[in-house]
């Protein structure tokens, strides 16, 4: 190991000594950094608020809980109890670590225990799956309860599943399950069904977009399997905090439900630092990066014996990270490992021997990805660093909900990188206290998610009659599907007639040609190390890329994309690679259009394609990039909406003297109407994408080296345009996610506040010609130019803003 | 690519929408209602009619869309009591046995998999009949199912091939369907596969009905329909068109029924030498 110079040695003297928590450790950093903290809060603890067990829970239930060390409730769970038996739909939206779990097991296993009644329960993933069983099973235990609770996954072995759909009492299972596997063959789960009288949701929240939107389909489908068995079951829902939980499970559900937002769980105070890089290039008003923040905080942090989270943004920002720490914590072999990574992508075994470990208190530092966002158990935290901002505020709280201890205050920093939301956020902190979480949204009646799902219903049990799915009339859609020769229909029902069973071919993820696997070569033998998802593989497996496991450097040597997989071998590089990438754009039907000034805004669905035409080296530690490679990939394709404004030839002409700075100012345009409405429609800045481009796909222009568009053919090889091909640049915004999840509609409503507002940002920022918090990064030499990419920018704006 | 950008896409090219950038007013209804629309209008108007006059199937209508045929046979006299302990189980006085076999829509599986045809056989006073159920509607199913039901008493035992597996889970979930009770439930059950792979697996090429007959009883079928073409024919009488495969199905049906006899009856007699 290198003996590296210790640059955050002068911060050790903040090390905590005695009074290790988050207060003093925020104390002794603002005081410290007082130029960096642009924002700090507290949000005040709470002190528990308990409710007695209630009566009306079995004798043996309430004995188990008390052998648990549970003596009385929080208010929330009785609160829920009391919904519950009362016979509404629940949905219960508390912090992280509030016992939610509590809330439906009660009223599960007393119904089990009564009335043999049945429950099913539905987790986002196979591993909080195995948690709730394994949770389950310890109270049943605890009072000899008699209650059989079973995973039903992909996993589960064949002999053991059909005692599971005769003997289970609770059968814990996935979407993706209920959807190919259950539904499908519910006539096996006869007896289940009949007995059904809970569904439980957890994790709701991750139930949005188009994964909502299939997911609130197959909740119809699993109701119109309900009926035919003549049960109506009680829903539970869970949360994790999100701006409209009632709403969104009252949209999964398409019932009333009871929301208990309130929590009784105790908490100590949380504090939260905003923080701003130092500038270091006062000329260019650059400033340190977010990284070296963030690895100084959790220096510290780990130093004063304080457990530590630290997110990052991307995989290979964990690993960068994790290899920090690594350096100064793990530099002695024989000891066991403090700081440990925690991403997707690795293998399962992998990541349950990192949460035991974490759980254990073993670890003194972890750097994950949002994968630890959702409920995976890792025990308690004193410390959430965020290398960047998450992308949304529902995020944000999820993360720094992390942290906390119930007797002890806790420290949450945002740590703001260079990407201009994360500028505008952390130099705005009211709009982060005050804001409400983002909302999700869904969209069951997406007419092809529709028609996929109305598919797999006529496959479970014929339509009749005007049937309604959901709120719709299905009988247009069966009229297609009578068509396709799948259904055949007779008098008054739609039967299913095909040789085929529909749900396999339907995903509810989307996600789509399976996983990459990556496949180590180094001493001759083939190892498989890692997984790496089809959406990340462009941009993470191209050959010559370096891949980080643990923070070991591999380098992709060959990539099988057909074959789904990328062969490495160690390697010792001290750089990593980073990715280039662009996006062409082509309009493919217009739903809306409207008058923007002298142009025109339009809302509508586009075709995207994603292109990884080459990557940077960029060496350890000093971040200087160091050369280039070539990429050469398959195109990703993207079917979606998006909002767009256009401004005719004629117009350019008259405001432009060249369209070199018509182009220049469209990319301004573009990346301030871009901040702006990711904030408006809060959504998270990976969901919604920008571009400029042609209207009709000929061209689109991405910045060069110096920041100035560059114009590129349908090829992606830079082009030119002669003088006499139209011109029509087009700044869009699109929805990143294939069919959209409803982004686009609201942005367009929302046209001319996102033009006008765009306009002030640009107006009121402090830099002279151009910054990332504006209208992007700008060369020294522009900042002089006579007309400045600022300029350029609110020109094209100006042009724009209704008359 | 993910499979809903590619059935978009599909959708479109389909609809022969190409690429557009000339704004156009707000449409009425949603663009997506009136891509299926215009597909299914589209798809109407090329839908060839596939009408046939060929439309005689077997039988005679015992209710509406259901027909019956029975035929007796002085075929294969079986001992008194049939020694089934080759398969495992006690003897079976003969006229218990009931050889059963469905004819599907399909491979596929779940709820959405149907029986059009069920054949049964049995001995009746020593002659050997073969019954079969066919039905020429979705609608019939429940009369099929309830008159199949009639077929067996508490002491039948059925003798099928592959039946276990396949034919008995499949009726089973169409009784449930029908929210008829399943007859099939706790009867015996000598399903001739296990016995045959046991017995024969390696040194035949596979353990297919028709290898196991055309060895074991020298059977060799003239002009028979493949099994996998029976959802077709069905489906192709259902629609309107010829019943001239459905014929076949039946006639493939009617073998298979003689088969499973002549195995069981070939089996009882290996065992007894």
């Amino acid at each position: 190991m290198n003996a590296l110079p210790d640059r955050y040695a002068a911060a050790d003297e903040l090390v905590l000594r005695d009074q290790r928590d988050g207060r003093t450790l925020a104390q002794r950093l603002s005081r410290r950094y007082a130029a960096r903290i642009t924002g700090a809060f507290m949000v005040p603890g709470r002190e528990g608020s308990f409710a007695p067990l209630p009566d009306d829970l079995p004798p043996a239930l309430a004995q188990a809980l008390r052998s648990r060390g549970i003596e009385q409730l929080y208010s929330h769970q009785a609160q829920a109890w009391a919904a519950t038996q009362a016979g509404s739909h629940v949905a219960v939206v508390t912090p992280t670590a509030s016992g939610k779990s509590l809330c439906y097991t009660l009223p599960v296993i007393t119904a089990a225990m009564s009335q043999h009644a049945k429950a099913l329960y539905l987790f986002p993933t196979k591993a909080l799956a195995q948690d709730q069983v394994a949770e389950l099973l310890e109270l049943n235990q605890a009072g000899a309860l008699g209650v059989k609770a079973f995973t039903f996954d992909g996993d589960t072995p064949g002999d053991a599943r059909q005692a599971i759909r005769l003997h289970g009492d609770v059968v814990v299972t996935n979407p993706d399950m209920l959807h190919q596997a259950i539904l499908p063959h519910h006539t096996k789960w006869a007896q289940f069904f009949e007995n059904l009288r809970y569904v439980v949701i957890d994790e709701v929240h991750t139930y949005r977009g188009v994964f909502g939107s299939h997911v609130a389909n197959v909740i119809r489908r699993l109701k119109r399997v309900c009926a035919f068995y003549g049960v109506t079951p009680q829903f539970i829902l869970c949360s994790a905090t999100i701006g409209n939980p009632q709403e969104h499970a009252e949209a999964l559900i398409e019932d009333v439900v009871t929301a208990i937002t309130e929590s009784g769980a105790p908490s100590g105070d949380k504090h939260v630092l905003l923080w701003n890089p130092p500038v270091i290039n006062p000329e260019l008003g650059l400033r340190a990066s977010a990284r070296s923040q963030t690895n100084r905080i959790a220096r510290l942090a780990i130093k004063s014996g304080m457990k530590t989270l630290i997110f990052a943004q991307s995989r290979t920002m964990v690993e960068v990270l994790t290899k920090y720490l690594k350096d100064v914590f793990d530099h002695d072999p024989r000891k066991p490992p403090r700081i440990r990574a925690y991403r997707g992508g690795y293998l399962p075994k992998e990541r349950r021997a990192a949460e035991r470990d974490m759980r254990a208190g073993n670890i003194d530092g972890i750097v994950s990805t949002s994968a630890l966002e959702l409920g995976v158990d890792i025990g308690s935290l004193d410390v959430v660093v965020l290398n960047g901002y998450p992308g949304s505020i529902a995020g944000t709280w999820q993360r720094f909900g992390r942290a906390g201890r119930r007797q002890q205050s806790a420290l949450g920093v945002l740590v703001a990188s260079s990407d201009p939301l994360d500028q505008y956020l952390v130099r705005h902190p009211e709009f982060f206290q005050e804001a409400t979480p983002e909302h999700a949204r869904i969209q069951p009646d997406q007419p092809l998610i529709l028609l996929d799902h109305i598919r797999c219903a006529a496959f479970e049990l014929p339509f009749t009659g005007d049937e309604i799915f959901g709120n719709e009339a299905a009988t247009p859609w069966l009229e297609v599907l009578g068509e396709e020769g799948v259904l055949h229909r007779e008098g008054n029902r739609w039967e299913w007639i095909a040789d085929s069973y529909p749900a396999i071919a339907v995903s509810l993820r989307s996600v789509a040609d399976g996983n990459f696997l990556v496949v180590d070569r180094t001493s001759g033998r083939q190892t498989i190390i890692a997984e790496v998802d089809y959406s990340a593989a462009a941009v993470t497996l191209y050959e010559g890329a370096i891949h980080m496991v643990q923070s070991v450097p591999y380098q992709v040597e060959k990539l099988d994309w057909e074959g789904r997989k990328a062969y490495v071998t160690r390697t010792q590089a001290d750089y990593y690679t980073d990715a280039i990438d662009y996006t062409k754009l082509k309009v493919l039907d217009c739903f809306d259009t409207s008058h923007a000034g002298c142009g025109h805004a339009h809302h509508g669905e586009v075709h995207v394609v994603r292109r990884v035409p080459g990557y940077k080296k960029i060496r350890f530690y000093s971040h200087e990039n160091i050369g280039y490679g070539p990429v050469n990939l398959p195109d990703q394709e993207l079917h979606t909406t998006a909002v767009w404004w256009q401004l005719a030839q004629v117009v350019l002409e008259a405001a432009f003297e060249e369209r070199q700075q018509a182009l220049d100012g469209f990319l301004g345009a573009a990346y301030a109407l871009h901040i702006v409405a990711t904030v408006a429609v809060m959504a998270e800045a990976r969901d919604l994408q920008k571009s400029v481009g042609s209207g009709d796909g000929a061209w689109f222009v991405s910045a060069d080296t110096l920041g100035r568009g560059q114009l590129r053919g349908a090829d992606g090889q830079p082009t030119a345009l002669s003088a006499d091909t139209p011109f029509t640049p087009t700044v869009y915004l699109y929805d990143a996610f294939p069919g959209g999840i409803g982004l686009s509609e609201p942005l367009f409503n929302r046209r001319e506040d996102l033009v006008a507002q765009s306009v002030t940002l640009i107006e009121r920022c402090d830099c002279r010609g151009g910054c990332p918090a504006c209208v992007g990064p700008v060369l020294a030499a522009d900042e002089d130019a006579a007309i400045t990419p600022k300029a350029l920018a609110l020109r094209v704006l100006a042009l724009l803003v209704a008359l | 690519m993910t499979a809903l950008v590619a059935r978009l896409r599909q959708l479109r090219a389909q609809t022969g929408q190409g690429s557009l950038t000339v704004a156009k007013p707000a449409p009425a209804i949603s663009t997506d209602v009136r891509r299926l629309l215009q597909r299914h209008a589209q798809l109407k108007q090329g839908a060839s009619s596939i009408a046939s006059r060929d439309r005689e199937v077997a039988g005679t209508e015992i209710a509406p869309g259901l027909r019956y045929t029975e035929c007796l046979f002085d075929w294969l006299p079986p001992p008194a009591v049939v020694d089934a302990s080759f398969a495992r189980m006690e003897p079976v006085h003969h006229s218990r046995l009931l050889h059963f076999d469905a004819e599907t829509t399909g491979l596929a599986g779940g709820t959405g998999t149907r029986a059009f045809m069920i054949g049964a056989a049995d001995w009746v006073d020593g002659r050997f009949r073969i019954r079969q159920l066919t039905i020429t509607s979705m609608a019939a199913e429940t009369a099929m199912l309830r008159v199949f039901a009639d077929w067996l008493s508490e002491d039948t035992v059925l003798v099928s091939y592959n039946g276990k597996c396949y034919d008995a889970p499949l009726l089973a979930t169409r009784y449930r369907l029908a929210r008829l009770a399943n007859p099939l439930l706790g009867l015996g059950h000598l399903d001739l596969l296990h016995p045959v792979r046991r017995r024969w697996k390696g040194s035949w090429e596979n353990c297919r009905l028709a290898t196991v007959e055309r060895q074991l009883l020298g059977v060799v079928r003239e002009d028979d329909l493949p099994g996998s073409e029976a959802p077709a024919a069905w489906l192709t009488y259902l629609r309107g068109g010829s019943a001239a495969n459905l014929r076949r199905v039946a006639h493939h049906n009617a073998q298979d029924l003689k088969s499973l006899a002549g195995v069981l009856l070939h089996m009882a007699a290996l065992e007894a030498r």
